[in-house]
């Protein structure tokens, strides 16, 4: 056996060619379907995959997402499987794996997921894609929309609340439309309560590198910015790493509720119930009862919501935490929007 | 606005600290006649490995770990390369996605379904008396984490045992013309093999370096693509210790320059402020075109009579 292996990896460019073909092939399977956790494959039970753009040990985005299939599992008994993607590419090639193999519900979690779902669907009528974010529908395509510009601009208000340089600072992924207007929405909660503040807005080009979302807080520390919001997924771990080992750098957390990853810096996150919209979803899909819509969650019915830590109420001033409430109570309501929403 | 440079600086060190681990190795390993590309699958082990010892026994311990992590990675490079004689870039490119996927694996295996991340105490920053004081260049060079201080050994470390021993003479002539080694009365596949054995050690360390002076914690990819930029450096540096070494303060400035310039609030789209390490080194390539050369015989497979086995 050994003999065979080596004479076919002896130099000649047909082999080398055959040799990249079972490396390359080989190892990326291996690492994805290792990565994958799927449970059973008869017929007839009530299937869910979930696809997340990055590592679910992030705790926020990804990690949330993986919290609600988990949900859908222990509460409606389904079968479950998540697998990480990596290129658009893999998006469409995962739906399609998924499609294949009849699953009745397989989520994409990201707004980047919506062209794959649309060109997949057709052809796999049965199972029913919903993305995470987006405004696409077809008969069984689906998508979730996050009022998450609510909380952002609420964070936005109680990170000037509690500047003391009037600096504050934004730390995004990659400039998803999604974060974009999340940070806008909090650079205008922020104006409401401070007119004149600095709000400085970055973004790392990618939603892996801790050492450069740790490196970017620092370069706004050095520019007087001392509250930071962040939403890098797994590169955001930099970002409150920095704050750990600053000198009163306070952080503001997105996606999950991250308060306890470094309570003593954290003054709250904007938080977006995955669990809760993706059981919904589930529900519906089990029963029968779903119809392809945008689903929309707002500050009203709790799934996003801005998620304060005890931080905030111990260091702003009542008069900043009065009008904090007040905005809140008006965004529940429905009778206030942060400006420049484009989407209803 | 003054822009203080001094943080900058240490941004610029910071930033290359792990690169120029991984750099170095690599540099061992061309000397020697072998490209390793599979140095991301090293680093991204090694931080893994570094993370799990620095729990269990220290930092130190942590930098240890992740050295022996990359050198496990180097060693199934070795193994493809010098006793199958498979193609070098193959293998390399193979290597560092096989990295990137079990190290990604045996994370979530460790955090029980990949629920939530472990933390450690990152190394302090130590301070050196009197030195830290100059203006200027004194906190960016020295006051650093401990890493960065073995850096500074390791630099001419490495030049020294390239140009001044017996050793490094043989290394380079293994690169330059595997039969003259032969000649010599040496192998030139022990001599890969131990400079791949070197090379993957020090890109772990590198990697390492990211979990216990930087992050202190893991996650996928995390490596980010730094053991490619450590394989270009050396091009760029021209196959020499001061090439690698200006290399990659070249690519940290450049790093430290899209943080700085972002949170400057420059009115430039980010994406290009990102791309701008790259396309340094697209332009310093041009320009250094000509100027030194690579090893003769670099990325070459040994003939059978050289081999291991």
């Amino acid at each position: 056996m050994f003999t065979i292996f080596r004479n076919l990896l002896s130099g000649n460019i047909i082999h080398c060619r055959l040799w990249l073909v079972i490396l390359l092939l080989m190892l990326p399977a291996f690492a994805t379907s290792c990565g994958g956790d799927q449970e059973g494959r008869q017929g007839g039970a009530f299937r869910v995959a979930l696809l997340t753009p990055g590592p679910i040990s992030d705790e926020a985005w990804n990690g949330s997402a993986y919290a609600g299939l988990l949900r859908i599992r222990d509460s409606l008994g389904a079968q479950i499987s998540h697998i990480q993607v990596r290129t658009p590419a893999d998006f469409e090639e995962n739906f399609r794996q998924y499609g294949a193999a009849d699953y009745s519900l397989v989520i994409g979690h990201g707004f980047e997921f919506q062209d794959a779902a649309v060109r997949v669907a057709a052809a796999y009528p049965a199972t029913i894609f919903v993305t995470t974010g987006g405004e696409t529908v077809l008969p069984n395509v689906a998508a979730l929309s996050f009022a998450f510009d609510e909380p952002s601009f609420i964070a936005g208000m109680a990170a000037a609340a509690l500047s003391k340089t009037s600096v504050i600072a934004t730390i995004g992924g990659t400039e998803l439309p999604p974060v974009k207007s999340s940070f806008d929405a909090f650079a205008e909660g922020a104006q409401l309560l401070r007119p004149g503040i600095r709000v400085i807005t970055t973004y790392l080009g990618n939603w892996d590198d801790m050492s450069a979302g740790k490196e970017q807080a620092i370069a706004l520390t050095r520019r007087g910015a001392d509250v930071i919001f962040q939403n890098a997924d797994a590169a955001g771990l930099g970002v409150f790493q920095a704050a750990r080992e600053g000198k009163g750098l306070l952080i503001v957390g997105s996606n999950a509720n991250q308060n306890n990853l470094a309570p003593e810096v954290t003054l709250g996150s904007v938080v977006i119930n995955v669990p809760h919209a993706f059981l919904l979803v589930a529900k519906e899909v089990q029963s029968g009862s779903f119809k392809a819509r945008v689903i929309r969650f707002g500050t009203g019915d709790d799934v996003v919501r801005w998620e304060p830590s005890p931080l905030l109420a111990k260091s702003a001033s009542t008069t900043d935490l009065a009008r904090i409430d007040s905005v809140q109570s008006l965004m529940r309501q429905g009778s206030f929007l942060p400006p420049g929403r484009v989407t209803p | 606005m003054t822009i203080p440079i001094d943080g900058f600086l240490e941004a610029v060190v910071r930033g290359a600290t792990p690169l120029a681990f991984a750099a170095l190795g690599e540099l061992v390993a061309e000397r020697s006649g072998v490209i390793n590309l599979g140095l991301e699958g090293a680093i991204v082990c090694g931080a893994l490995a570094s993370l799990v010892a620095t729990v269990a026994f220290g930092p130190s311990a942590g930098l240890l770990a992740g050295g022996s992590a990359g050198l496990c990675i180097g060693l199934i490079f070795a193994f493809f390369v010098l006793v199958l004689r498979a193609q070098q870039i193959i293998v390399g490119a193979a290597v560092s996605i096989l990295g990137l996927g079990l190290s990604a694996t045996v994370h979530r295996a460790l955090t029980g379904g990949g629920a939530s991340a472990i933390h450690v105490a990152t190394l302090p920053e130590l301070r050196i008396p009197f030195l830290a004081d100059i203006p200027i260049i004194g906190p960016a060079l020295f006051s650093q984490s401990l890493p960065t201080y073995i850096l500074y050994a390791l630099f001419p470390l490495v030049a020294y045992a390239l140009y001044r021993t017996i050793g490094g003479v043989v290394l380079r002539a293994a690169g330059e013309h595997p039969p003259a080694v032969i000649a010599a009365g040496h192998s030139p596949a022990k001599v890969q093999f131990m400079a791949l054995c070197v090379c993957g050690f020090l890109a772990g360390v590198g990697g390492a370096t990211l979990v216990v002076a930087q992050t202190g914690t893991f996650s996928d990819g995390m490596s980010a693509g730094r053991g490619f930029i450590a394989v270009a450096v050396v091009a760029l540096g021209r196959w020499r210790p001061v090439g690698v070494l200006l290399g990659v303060l070249l690519f940290g400035s450049a790093s430290a320059l899209q943080f700085l310039a972002q949170s400057l609030g420059w009115n430039v789209p980010y994406n290009i402020v990102l791309a701008a390490p790259y396309v340094l080194t697209l332009l310093a390539m041009a320009a250094l075109r000509g100027s030194g050369s690579a090893p003769a015989a670099l990325g070459r497979a040994l003939n059978r009579s050289a081999s291991l086995v």
